[in-house]
């Protein structure tokens, strides 16, 4: 405890607390028990896969580097926009390739998401970095490191006065990269998952044969893998507050706290996501 | 074969169609000023500095943009449903989502401006007739392109989405593309053209921003000019580049192997790092140190 009273400063890194954990697994097993009781167990191992593509967009997030509006002056680095928003931006890309390669099998669609969110990411670093250089005539510095982890540039000297930083030093980038290939893997997951378990119970709820529900299987899926994308892109920029750098900020340590907030609400919203065609049934 | 060569012809021409689109959405945005640097549009007045700048930020540019172009994408794809000509139907979906968006940029500028009023920051009446349909001409042009792009996806390519739901993915990262590309540009090089090239801006310069132009008060149409000339076309080729490789990767490469378009996309974003490195090291080499190692150290 502080002199005041208030919790423990503890550089923003707080480690989840006991009760938290606790209520987290009930929902988590309440969950999977509901969908063992609508789906059996096809419910239960979509749920599961539902549950670890919110993780790793909760988790993939957080490698973004984000410097919101100080980044737009150069005053801090990273690129000059939300956290959910890019983040969404990469996973959704991704989640546009991961679809397209979806009748391949999971392997080469989940690779084609990764690859799709990766892709935007490396292409809107570099952009950011040449509009720096080239329109600006400012180098890239972080604001938390001294040195970059990867390449050993140094950044006191290039950090330009009365800022933390600015431009997307490499470490940055590979962060950006990284961030966006876990997004695109994530919601990729997620839509197959759902798209799984509707290619099963349409037919039989439509009473029609699976080409014919094909179009509103894949509507649905890919509404709620986007849904479900935003979900976790927004608790994990909670967890953020703000601007993060990348893998080498500080700030990085706190993803336990988002990892466990995203498989809650994955297994609270994927119920729904799943549960909706047996609602559908019942009224 | 021919189907390659028709596949990578779509590719190049929903390139051109993101290229147009990255550009008229980063320029949108500035005029509008709904990207980041807004926040010194919306601190100004508070530090004293009245201006007369457009003020439509209630929204960051994914979401808004995400709306906009699924819109445009529905009410084409209930346009089509009615067997319109899709040409016809893409512009007719694309104009209504446009006073779709004139409306949000009226009441987001009223509402946004009004709250400042206490700072003493007056509503234009002029800057609302003259500029909001100047940003919905530009919405036009980002959204009917980029209608137009989803459109061609799914009737050349045979992508399996939803017309309204490609929208709504490709217009998130239209503006994910246009604001982390142009916003920068606004932000540093326009907004606080006074302070020094090729240096971050002081925190302690925050809210100063540029107001007067060469002749009179500087407005957004000034902002819009000056972005137009690299913040929005960088935009453009940030947006055209993810569209044309996420599309060329999948048509040239998945008839070899169902693993090709994956791996040229390793690839791709391999050469894209080699390309960064390079223009960071470049930058580094040619414009040097704001301090000498040792003054920093200390």
């Amino acid at each position: 405890m502080s002199a005041l009273g208030g919790p423990k400063q503890t550089g923003g890194v707080q480690s989840p607390t006991a009760i938290g954990i606790v209520i987290s697994i009930v929902l988590i097993i309440v969950a999977l028990g509901l969908a063992y009781y609508l789906v059996q167990m096809a419910g239960v191992i979509a749920l599961v896969g539902i549950i670890i593509g919110g993780v790793l967009v909760a988790f993939g997030v957080h490698f973004v580097p984000v410097g919101g509006a100080p980044a737009a002056m150069g005053q801090s680095p990273g690129i000059a926009t939300g956290v959910a928003m890019l983040a969404a931006g990469a996973g959704l890309a991704g989640l546009f390739g991961g679809a397209w390669a979806a009748p391949f099998g999971l392997a080469v669609a989940l690779a084609g998401g990764a690859v799709g969110g990766g892709l935007l990411m490396a292409i809107t670093c570099t952009m950011v970095n040449v509009i720096y250089i080239f329109g600006m005539g400012i180098p890239a510095a972080s604001g938390k490191v001294d040195k970059d982890p990867i390449t050993g540039d140094t950044f006191p000297e290039y950090k330009s006065q009365g800022t933390e930083g600015h431009g997307l030093p490499f470490i940055s980038w590979i962060g950006g990269v990284v961030g966006g290939a876990l997004g695109g893997l994530g919601g990729t997951l997620i839509y197959l998952e759902l798209l799984d378990i509707y290619q099963a119970q349409l037919p039989v709820l439509l009473n029609a044969t699976v080409e014919q529900i094909a179009p509103v299987a894949i509507s649905l899926a890919g509404i709620f893998a986007v849904a479900m994308f935003l979900i976790n892109a927004v608790l994990a920029a909670y967890n953020i507050t703000g601007t993060i750098e990348g893998p080498h900020d500080p700030k990085f340590k706190r993803f336990p706290r988002a990892i466990i907030a995203a498989a809650v609400a994955s297994a609270v919203a994927g119920i729904f996501a799943i549960a909706l065609l047996e609602l559908v049934g019942v009224f | 074969m021919e189907e390659i060569v028709f596949g990578i012809g779509i590719t190049a021409l929903a390139g051109a169609l993101a290229t147009v689109a990255g550009a008229a959405e980063d320029t949108e945005s500035d005029i509008g000023s709904q990207g980041d640097p807004n926040s010194q549009v919306q601190l100004a007045p508070q530090m004293g500095y009245i201006h007369r700048i457009f003020n439509k930020a209630v929204a960051g540019e994914p979401p808004a943009y995400g709306l906009w172009v699924a819109l445009g994408a529905g009410l084409a794809w209930a346009f089509m449903a009615m067997q319109i000509n899709p040409i016809l139907a893409i512009v007719l979906g694309s104009a209504l989502a446009v006073f779709v968006q004139g409306v949000y940029a009226t009441t987001a500028y009223l509402g946004r401006t009004a709250s400042l009023a206490k700072f003493g920051q007056p509503v234009y009446i002029d800057i609302l007739k003259s500029m909001t349909t100047v940003t919905m001409a530009h919405a036009f042009v980002a959204i009917f392109t980029t209608v137009a792009m989803c459109h061609l996806m799914i009737s050349a390519l045979g992508h399996p989405f939803p017309l309204p739901l490609l929208g709504l993915v490709w217009g998130i990262a239209l503006g994910a593309a246009g604001s982390a590309t142009g916003n920068p540009f606004y932000g540093k090089e326009r907004q606080y053209q006074e302070q020094k090239f090729g240096a971050g801006v002081p925190i302690s310069a925050s809210g100063n921003i540029v107001r007067y132009a060469e002749a009179g008060q500087r407005n957004s149409l000034d902002n819009g000019f000056f972005s137009a000339k690299l913040g929005g076309p960088a935009s453009g080729i940030c947006f055209g580049l993810i569209v044309f490789f996420e599309l060329w990767r999948t048509v040239v490469f998945e008839e070899l192997n169902i693993w090709g378009p994956i791996i040229v996309g390793v690839v791709v974003i391999l050469i894209f790092a080699i390309i960064d490195r390079y223009i960071e090291v470049w930058a580094r080499k040619n414009f040097g140190p704001y301090t000498t190692p040792e003054e920093a150290s200390s």
